[in-house]
């Protein structure tokens, strides 16, 4: 291939992930790693960052970036036991910045960890039975999977997640050796990747299950998205989406975010080898030069969907089932208690942006150290207390109580999601994580005085347009144009099927607020029964439909068409 | 401050003298102080100075006198010289001798002996009489029947163990069956007068008693030669003090940092004061004007502008001692203020205004200046060398701040830079000279530095010469601080350093990171294999900063270093080190 990307260079000459990443942590003086190999850590779970807060008066005191380290955990399907959950917590406490950051994709992110603390806190996640691998990088990422514990199939479909997460991993043991055991093979020769090949995936590769009527994975936003068909209580097979994908760049009308297309069925028996050779095509077809081109969503709209399946099928050797029936009611968490046919409890906790700190951390942990169960993280960043034996519910209801964990928030605040931004993430433009809650307070006020105050809307914001938070698939979505600067896009489903539109070009909280008021009153009014406000906003013709993803940027309003 | 009640000067000079000294500005002060030692260095007339009587005659045979100091910035070395010349005038024939060189066993055949020994640390002596004080101190030590001595001792009595050094000395001596021809002599900062008296009764006490007669006026002439200014001592080749300008002033740790070290730079251009890396400069320290206030509210002197600007400038009207206290309920009458003086620990962690809050009580201004110590000058590292920055110095200076009875409390002179000065503004300076904490004068020799916190000013020092000058000697620095990210004092250059190669290595340890402590003395024992290397190779061991917990655990570290790597036993180790530190290869400079 002629002019790959530099990223395509360094993993190929990255000897299996390693790089010079082992001697970088030795380098004591500075708190960063070699350039190229940030890059290959990201492989490993793990980037580096640097405090923005902290950058303008660094150079003042005459020190570096304050560079720090993210991990991300690999957590299929979410689930943690209680004492991982401790020893999670401990671990940000001694080696992070002391939160939790649940995450979109249903694992929990560390901040704030220095060079020096970065093998130890890798290895008490080891320790833990945890790890990092693969939770970033051009690879298959954490999968995730309808929290559901309630529903017949969901410990079916857990066991899927965990499957394809393990089948998809990559064979390299440079995560082990750097970071667990500490004494790298020198020289070494790389292992052999039969599926993800030597350099890897063009770009990162996401696998989502959801199992119906929830589609609180938003099983359309990412390369595969696996619908869980049931019958008679357990998994008759999968509905299959490929080309799912929401990042996007400011001012580049040929990058977009694009709903997956849904073409076609598998059994249980046949999921990871359409997985594996959805992974192989887009291994071999994606874009190697051009990284803002290069997910599987741009191959599919190159070759075309047709041609993309007619070799999908040729690897396979068989061809995908037509799809099957299903319905989704819900993108957003459940709240409060849930209970299923087994009679066992679940507790629906609300996490404001998947941020676990300060009084919420100290309700877990005494939660955490009641608890026989499990907990489950959600793909809207919450958190489920799950499998409360009936004889242990009020217990930890008591516990939950006593921390002020059970108060509900509101039903907009609920159905909101914030991705970090500020100040650790590198490419954020605008603040998110800690914009959205001052917003909210704001159009939660707004909306109860139009008598809207029970009504679930969802409401999505990030800091820059890659995505994180999938603002596209929200009905209010808010993308950081620069600081204080928000695009403002409407439309996007309330059940995750239909991305939104922009309706609003670089505007602040207060003009935000300005500009829905009279929507949410005209929807107030005008609303049919049972009617999302993404439906009414589009009924109403505020804005259009968006039918695809190459769609995104058509049909604006007039005012932002020019 | 007024002139002591016995200064070598007749009354009616001393008033106008005194009255002049109370009317200069800091500038003239400046000059005055640089006016003085001029005109002594070019061998003027003492104008000022008393009638003299002509020098005794020298007696026939004369007595021999050993005066035995133990210093470490200079003090006590410099009394120990005034009181040679007295000895000398009085017909003795003195024989200096630096603690740091001399041995218990010359004592036997000493005769008369003076002892003038600060003390340092926590109640140590100065580093370098550290063999000669263990070896006085030892079970086994020389019995010492024939000595006739008498013990001066400097201190601070700020400091829990007040005069300890001397203290111990002076007790070991008759323990070793010497014979004490005078009670000790406690000093506190302003030691210059009870100094003078002291050696004046000394020598009086130990001189034949023909000679006796000429001992006073001998002994105001050569006292005279110390006009002390406390903050403006004379240097050998420049003026003594001068107000200089600070051009910048940063905290060099991040706003989310829990420590402060402020970088300070200051103009030295057209002072003439010159210093060399290892030197320390001297800030005359200003007080906190709300905390004069505050004092001269409890006293009820508010109105008295004259002393407001004295208790700024020229009184330590912080620090509270055993003794001001009795002197105050002496004053105050008051039982409350009784009750304070009997209870033996209310100094402790408590400051002045503390007193006057607790018993208060109405004070004419000359009660109040009565009971206080001269306002000491507060000694900094100097951070660069005059090669690389020019006619600046660069001083490091840590926050000293804490909470005490409530409130939140700071250094006089740390905080006064943290909280009240800026880019601008003139400080009144001095150098104080170190030449036991120079780099080694062979660019080419392997050295050691080992300075966390503040304690790494010095180094920068070090490094900005050896850059300047070309020199290759590897170089090794351990540093460190609470969190790397917020307290890596001077990274970049650290970094840009060890790209050059002007530094060859460094490690460093930052106690608040990771669960478990971790300090400079682990990484030299971590590095202990490579660390015995150097050592064995000759480089010259720097160890700068806290003399608390820091110099002590490092010197201890030190001792497991050479232990293991030389494979001797702690004693081995012990005397390696110290015939390091009496090579030049060990050095110190703690505080
Ligand atoms: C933590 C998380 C957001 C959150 O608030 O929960 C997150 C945070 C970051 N994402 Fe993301 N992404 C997260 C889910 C997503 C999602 C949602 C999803 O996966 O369901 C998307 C959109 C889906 C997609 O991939 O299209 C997403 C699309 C991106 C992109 C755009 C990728 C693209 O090809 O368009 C980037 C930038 C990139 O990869 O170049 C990115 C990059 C990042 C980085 C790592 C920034 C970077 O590359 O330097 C962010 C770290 C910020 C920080 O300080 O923690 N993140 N990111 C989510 C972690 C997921 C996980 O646990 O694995
Ligand atoms: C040779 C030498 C070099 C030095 N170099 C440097 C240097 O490079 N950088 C530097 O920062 N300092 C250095 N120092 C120390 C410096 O001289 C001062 O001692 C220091 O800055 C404190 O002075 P201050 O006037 O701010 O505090 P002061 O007013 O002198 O107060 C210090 C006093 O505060 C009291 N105190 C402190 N903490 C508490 C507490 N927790 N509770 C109760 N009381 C407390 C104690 O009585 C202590 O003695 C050096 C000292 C020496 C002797
Ligand atoms: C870091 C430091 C520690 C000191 N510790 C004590 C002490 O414990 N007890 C004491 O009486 N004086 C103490 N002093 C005061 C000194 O003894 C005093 O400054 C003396 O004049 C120094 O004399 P020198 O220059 O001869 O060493 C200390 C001074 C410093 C700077
Ligand atoms: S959406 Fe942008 S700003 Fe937000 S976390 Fe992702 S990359 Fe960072």
């Amino acid at each position: 291939m002629t002019n790959v990307s530099r990223n395509e260079i360094i993993k190929a000459d990255s000897r299996g992930l390693r790089g010079s990443i082992a001697d970088g942590l030795a380098d004591a003086v500075t708190g960063a790693i070699a350039e190229d190999d940030t890059q290959l850590t990201k492989f490993h779970g793990i980037y580096q960052q640097d405090d923005r807060d902290l950058r303008a008066e660094r150079m003042k005191t005459r020190m570096e970036k304050a560079f720090s380290f993210m991990a991300r955990l690999r957590v299929p399907g979410g689930v943690l036991t209680p004492a991982q959950w401790l020893a999670m917590e401990a671990m940000a406490r001694d080696r992070g910045n002391g939160t939790l950051r649940l995450t979109t994709r249903q694992t929990i992110q560390f901040h704030g960890i220095i060079k020096s603390n970065l093998r130890p806190a890798i290895q008490e996640i080891n320790a833990a039975m945890l790890d990092t691998i693969a939770a970033c990088g051009d690879v298959n990422r954490n999968v995730i999977c309808t929290p559901n514990p309630a529903s017949a199939i969901h410990a079916e479909a857990l066991a899927t997640a965990h499957a394809l997460s393990a089948h998809l991993l990559p064979k390299s043991r440079a995560w082990h050796e750097i970071f667990i055991d500490g004494a790298p093979v020198a020289g070494g020769d790389a292992e052999d990747e039969p599926i993800l090949g030597r350099t890897y995936l063009p770009r990162k590769f996401k696998i989502a299950i959801a199992i119906p009527p929830y589609n609180d994975v938003d099983a359309f936003a990412h390369e595969l998205g696996l619908i869980a068909i049931e019958a008679g209580g357990a998994i008759a097979g999968y509905n299959v989406a490929v080309g799912g994908g929401m990042g996007m760049t400011h001012g580049e009308p040929d990058t977009f975010p694009r709903t997956g297309d849904l073409i076609g069925f598998c059994t249980p028996d046949q999921v990871l080898a359409v997985a594996e050779h959805v992974v192989t095509v887009q291994r071999d077809f994606g874009d190697r030069a051009d990284r803002k081109h290069a997910r599987l969503k741009y191959t599919i709209e190159r070759i075309g969907l047709a041609t993309f399946r007619a070799e999908l099928e040729r690897r396979l050797g068989f061809a995908l089932a037509a799809p099957r029936a299903f319905t989704f009611t819900r993108s957003g968490d459940p709240s409060g208690w849930i209970t299923g046919a087994d009679g066992r409890w679940h507790f629906a906790l609300f996490v404001e942006n998947g941020r676990v700190a300060g009084p919420l951390l100290a309700g877990l942990h005494a939660v955490a150290e009641a608890h026989d169960g499990r907990f489950i993280l959600t793909p809207n960043q919450n958190l489920l207390i799950a499998d409360i034996a009936p004889e242990r519910r009020a217990a930890i209801a008591a516990i939950l109580a006593a921390h002020r964990l059970d108060a509900a928030p509101s039903a907009l605040r609920r159905n909101a999601m914030a991705c970090v931004a500020l100040p650790t993430c590198g490419l954020a433009l605008a603040e998110s994580e800690r914009a959205l809650p001052g917003l909210i307070d704001g159009l939660e006020a707004d909306l109860a005085e139009m008598g809207l105050g029970d009504d679930e809307i969802t409401i999505r914001m990030t800091g820059c347009p890659n995505g994180c938070a999938r603002p596209y698939l929200a009905e209010i979505g808010l993308v950081g144009v620069k600081p204080g600067l928000y695009n403002l896009y409407l439309g996007g489903a309330f059940d995750g099927t239909r991305l939104s539109k922009l309706f609003r070009r670089d505007i602040g909280p207060d003009a935000i607020r300005a500009c829905l008021r009279p929507l949410f009153a005209a929807y107030a009014a005008q609303r049919a029964p049972g009617e999302h406000f993404a439906d009414y906003v589009i009924r109403a013709g505020a804005i259009a439909a968006t039918t695809a993803g190459n769609r995104f940027h058509e049909d604006l309003p007039a005012e932002l068409a020019a | 401050m007024s002139a002591p009640a016995l200064a070598p000067i007749a009354p009616e000079l001393l008033a106008p003298l005194d009255t002049m000294l109370h009317a200069a500005s800091p500038e003239q002060l400046t000059w005055l102080a640089g006016y003085v030692s001029g005109f002594r260095a070019a061998g003027a007339p003492r104008a000022v100075a008393p009638p003299v009587a002509p020098p005794a005659a020298p007696p026939a045979t004369r007595t021999p006198l050993t005066i035995l100091y133990a210093t470490e910035s200079g003090n006590s070395e410099t009394l120990a010289n005034a009181a040679r010349k007295a000895a000398q005038r009085l017909g003795f024939a003195p024989r200096l001798r630096d603690m740091a060189d001399a041995t218990v066993a010359e004592l036997a055949s000493a005769g008369q002996m003076l002892v003038i020994a600060s003390t340092w640390g926590e109640g140590d002596p100065p580093q370098r009489a550290e063999a000669f004080y263990a070896a006085l101190l030892a079970a086994d030590a020389t019995r010492l029947p024939g000595l006739r001595f008498a013990v001066l001792a400097l201190g601070d009595r700020a400091y829990a163990n007040f005069c300890e050094t001397g203290r111990r000395i002076d007790a070991r001596l008759v323990e070793l069956g010497a014979q004490r021809v005078r009670p000790i002599e406690e000093c506190d900062l302003d030691y210059a007068a009870p100094a003078r008296a002291w050696t004046e009764a000394s020598l009086a006490t130990l001189a034949p008693a023909s000679e006796a007669a000429a001992s006073d006026a001998a002994l105001s002439e050569a006292a005279v030669i110390r006009v002390d200014f406390a903050r403006a001592p004379a240097t050998e080749d420049g003026p003594s003090a001068a107000a200089v300008e600070i051009t910048e002033r940063v905290r060099l740790n991040s706003s989310r940092s829990t420590a402060e070290n402020w970088h300070v730079e200051v103009s030295l251009e057209g002072t003439g004061l010159r210093y060399e890396p290892g030197d320390a400069i001297g800030i005359a320290a200003r007080n906190d004007p709300a905390l004069v206030a505050g004092i001269l509210d409890q006293t009820g002197l508010r109105e008295d502008a004259a002393l407001a600007a004295a208790l700024i400038d020229r009184f330590d009207i912080t620090t509270l001692t055993p003794p001001l206290i009795a002197a105050y309920a002496g004053l105050s009458g008051e039982k409350r203020a009784r009750d304070i003086a009997a209870d033996p620990v209310f100094a402790r962690e408590r400051q002045l205004i503390d007193l006057l809050t607790a018993a208060p009580a109405r004070l004419t201004s000359a009660q109040l200046t009565g009971l206080l110590r001269p306002l000491p000058p507060r000694l900094y590292s100097v951070a660069s060398a005059p090669e690389a920055v020019g006619p600046s110095a660069h001083l490091l200076v840590a926050a000293v701040r804490w909470q005490a009875q409530g409130q939140a409390r700071s250094g006089v002179v740390s905080g006064d830079l943290a909280d009240r000065r800026a880019v601008g503004e003139r400080l009144l300076v001095h150098v104080k000279p170190n030449p036991h904490f120079r780099l080694p004068e062979d660019p080419d020799r392997r050295i050691v530095m080992i300075g966390p916190g503040t304690g790494v000013a010095p180094f920068r020092g070090f490094l900005q010469r050896r850059e300047a000058a070309g020199a290759r000697g590897p170089s090794w620095l351990f540093f460190g601080a609470r969190q790397f990210t917020h307290d890596f004092l001077y990274q970049l250059e650290w970094q840009d350093w060890l790209k050059s190669g002007v530094l060859s290595r460094m490690d460093v340890a930052f106690s608040r990171d990771q669960p478990e402590k971790i300090y400079v003395q682990d990484r030299l024992w971590e590095q202990r294999d490579a660390l015995w290397r150097w050592l064995d190779d000759g480089a010259v061991v720097y160890v700068c900063g806290d003399a608390k917990a820091m110099a002590r655990d490092v010197h201890a570290a030190l001792l497991r270093v050479i232990a293991d790597g030389a494979g001797t036993d702690a004693d081995g180790a012990i005397a390696w080190l110290r015939t390091a530190q009496r090579d030049g290869r060990y050095k110190r400079d703690v505080y």
